[in-house]
């Protein structure tokens, strides 16, 4: 097991480092950059330009070189105040700060700033990521039940009324598209009704600071329970929306995993020894099924961090989703640099607790 | 429903040619295809959702023929955000007096053409990639699926806007080609796992014993064995590259102004629903929904009749 999970962590480094490459190659293909900022501005001269991208340990037009200089100085082999490949101590950039290497990069632990706001890009993720995880734990939580609930039952009772109805209603919410369900939804429930807020994660003008801030959070501390209401309102929406759209393809894979399980000989056993049907459907049938279910839901926890970009933009959320977009309109280089290492790390840890669970859950899987 | 298609029964067909050809009648057997076309009539929901979308082909095709769309047209609303439905405006209007009807059938042409072309671009290479992948093995296998695993991985919104450097911004033909990019890996891998099976197969092993060339039995002989869920898995691209350009002009990564697509349109429309103007976001959208919803059940209809053993 140990063998086969270090096994798999090796192999994930090169696919993990081909990405952020061609990631870091396409971004810089992209037109405009970083400095488009300063184009329309007469007071700032090409030289103020060239020294701020420099500090920034970027180039103006970069060559095919001059992508790999800047990529390696994100990674940290490269060391972009003057010292090329070696760093101030006359050692390789690359080694650890302590043997003598470079600071630089994130092998040496560093994400780097955010272009746009000069922050230290972890630090923006981490003002990020708890509205994302409120809003995406919620609506995980619920859509994952719920489609459990339903797959089951739709697979006990297959070709029934119920079954035929959850398949139509699965279909028709899975094919609305996510930002125009979440447009009537707003019209609907925030524009007609005055129901539910339709924008962001709390009421701006009663919030004591910006969600997410350090005032925020304890501000919070000391008066927790109208905080709370508010979010739970501006939840609502989202969650909602989220959920309709979510919920057919889980419901469909409960649903046949359920079908696979109860169509074994084993569960036809169970139903000849005169089980009731509802030992059978649970004790035999649903545990056996809940392996690939399992897994599905593993796979899916991994993509969760990387938020909801259209849910989250339609909603002003303040979550990961909007700052990845965010980073790709400013072309936030090391911003999204940030973001993608650290969802493609997820997905690869995620893939090998799937693998682990798997084996953890079926004595007949060994690696 | 007419008898097109439609088996003749063999006890009918042999009356209609004469007692002589008695014998070679009754023998007449049903192809795979006519057999699936059978189970898939069956299926009234995919027969519904075919109906759906052979109606919105012929709207794309026809409509704009008949009532073009001219962005500079602005009649100029009397109403601030636009003229609710009426019989004029059977689908009211948007908020500069453009007709929201003529919106979307004009729209049909650009948002079919995206989901529909991507989906065979994305047909072609993941089937050959796939095939290759699947039947070569070894480390023509490994290199090929290492290439699908990072395509996976790649974010769309950069391949997005690196497209637009090089094709122009806002372009119909380079959204289609990136879509067809980024669908096919999925594609490849259904391929490739069909071909693991069923190169092991017994006809395999007969064809080439017989002598077949690798190319002949990897496209002619495993191919069609291996392209039911392949087609079932098309129809959910397409359906999906739909949804997927209302996505991206929704990001402003889209079709540009001069031209209407149904997400286009939609995203437009998005300023103006707080000023009470549903009408213009609700029928665009209602469009894509329709259209996408008719596709997921005919790709529902064709797996019940080309893969009969799945039942997810």
């Amino acid at each position: 097991m140990i063998q086969f999970i270090v096994r798999r962590t090796l192999q994930a480094i090169p696919v993990i480092f081909l990405i952020s490459v061609v990631s870091f190659l396409l971004m810089q293909q992209a037109p405009g950059g970083p400095q488009a900022a300063f184009n329309q501005n007469p007071h700032i001269s090409p030289e103020q330009v060239d020294a701020w991208l420099r500090r920034w340990c970027l180039e103006r037009n970069p060559d095919l070189l001059g992508t790999v200089r800047e990529y390696l100085g994100w990674l940290g082999a490269y060391n972009c105040t003057g010292g090329g490949f070696v760093s101030d101590h006359g050692l390789p950039n690359l080694l650890p700060a302590f043997l003598g290497g470079g600071s630089n990069g994130v092998i040496h632990g560093d994400f780097g700033f955010s272009i746009l706001s000069g922050r230290p890009v972890l630090e923006l993720i981490m003002e990020r990521l708890p509205a994302t995880f409120i809003l995406m734990t919620t609506a995980f939580v619920i859509w994952v039940t719920i489609a459990v609930v339903v797959g089951v039952l739709a697979a006990v009772k297959r070709y029934s009324f119920f079954d035929q109805a959850v398949t139509f209603i699965g279909y028709v919410l899975y094919s609305l598209p996510t930002f125009w369900l979440g447009l009537i939804l707003i019209f609907i429930f925030g524009v007609e009704l005055h129901l539910l807020p339709t924008q962001g994660i709390i009421a701006v003008r009663t919030s004591p600071a910006p969600f997410g801030t350090p005032e925020f959070w304890t501000a919070f501390a000391a008066k927790p329970l109208p905080l709370i209401q508010d979010i739970a309102g501006h939840l609502v929406l989202p969650v909602v929306t989220l959920v309709a759209v979510s919920i057919a393809a889980d419901s469909r894979f409960v649903r046949s995993a359920m079908l696979d399980t109860l169509g074994q000989d084993y569960v036809r056993t169970a139903r000849a020894k005169g089980l009731p049907p509802r030992s059978v459907i649970f004790k035999h049938a649903f545990r056996n099924a809940l392996l690939p279910i399992l897994t599905n839901v593993a796979l899916e926890i991994a993509f969760l961090f990387s938020g909801a970009i259209v849910t989250e933009t339609v909603f002003s959320w303040p979550g990961m989703g909007r700052l990845y977009f965010e980073g790709v309109s400013g072309r936030d280089y090391f911003l999204l640099m940030g973001i993608l290492l650290i969802g493609s790390l997820l997905v690869v840890v995620f893939n090998i607790i799937a693998d682990v669970l798997y084996a953890v859950a079926d004595p007949r899987i060994r690696y | 429903m007419a008898t097109d298609g439609q088996a003749v029964p063999p006890v009918a067909a042999a009356a209609d040619r004469g007692a002589d050809s008695d014998v070679e009648v009754a023998l007449e057997s049903l192809g795979q295809w006519q057999l699936a076309w059978r189970r898939f009539k069956r299926h009234r929901l995919a027969m519904a959702g075919l109906a759906i979308f052979l109606l919105m082909i012929v709207v794309a095709i026809v409509g704009p023929i008949v009532a073009p769309y001219n962005p500079l047209n602005i009649p100029n609303s009397k109403i601030p955000g636009g003229e609710p439905p009426s019989l004029a405006h059977l689908f009211g209007t948007d908020d500069v007096g453009r007709d929201v009807l003529n919106m979307v059938v004009n729209g049909a042409r650009i948002s079919l053409a995206i989901g529909g072309f991507s989906m065979l671009i994305a047909g072609f290479v993941g089937v050959a990639v796939g095939a290759i992948s699947g039947y070569a093995g070894g480390l023509v296998d490994n290199v090929l699926m290492r290439i699908v695993d990072v395509l996976f991985a790649i974010p769309f919104l950069f391949v997005i806007l690196v497209a637009a450097r090089f094709f122009g911004e806002g372009q119909v033909i380079p959204l289609i080609l990136i879509f067809g990019l980024l669908s096919w890996p999925l594609i490849a891998r259904l391929v490739r796992a069909q071909y693991l099976s069923l190169r092991e197969a017994d006809f395999v092993e007969a064809a080439r014993a017989v002598g077949v060339g690798n190319m002949r039995i990897t496209f002619r002989h495993i191919l069609p064995n291996a392209l039911g869920p392949v087609i079932v898995a098309m129809t959910l691209i397409m359906a999906g590259n739909i949804v997927l350009e209302a996505f991206v002009s929704f990001l402003n990564f889209g079709i540009s102004a001069d031209q209407i697509s149904w997400g286009n349109a939609l995203s437009n429309a998005q300023p103006a629903l707080s000023l009470g103007n549903w009408w213009w976001a609700f029928f665009p959208g209602m469009a894509i929904a329709l259209t996408v919803i008719a596709i997921n059940f005919v790709g529902d209809g064709l797996r019940d009749a080309l893969d009969p053993r799945s039942h997810l």
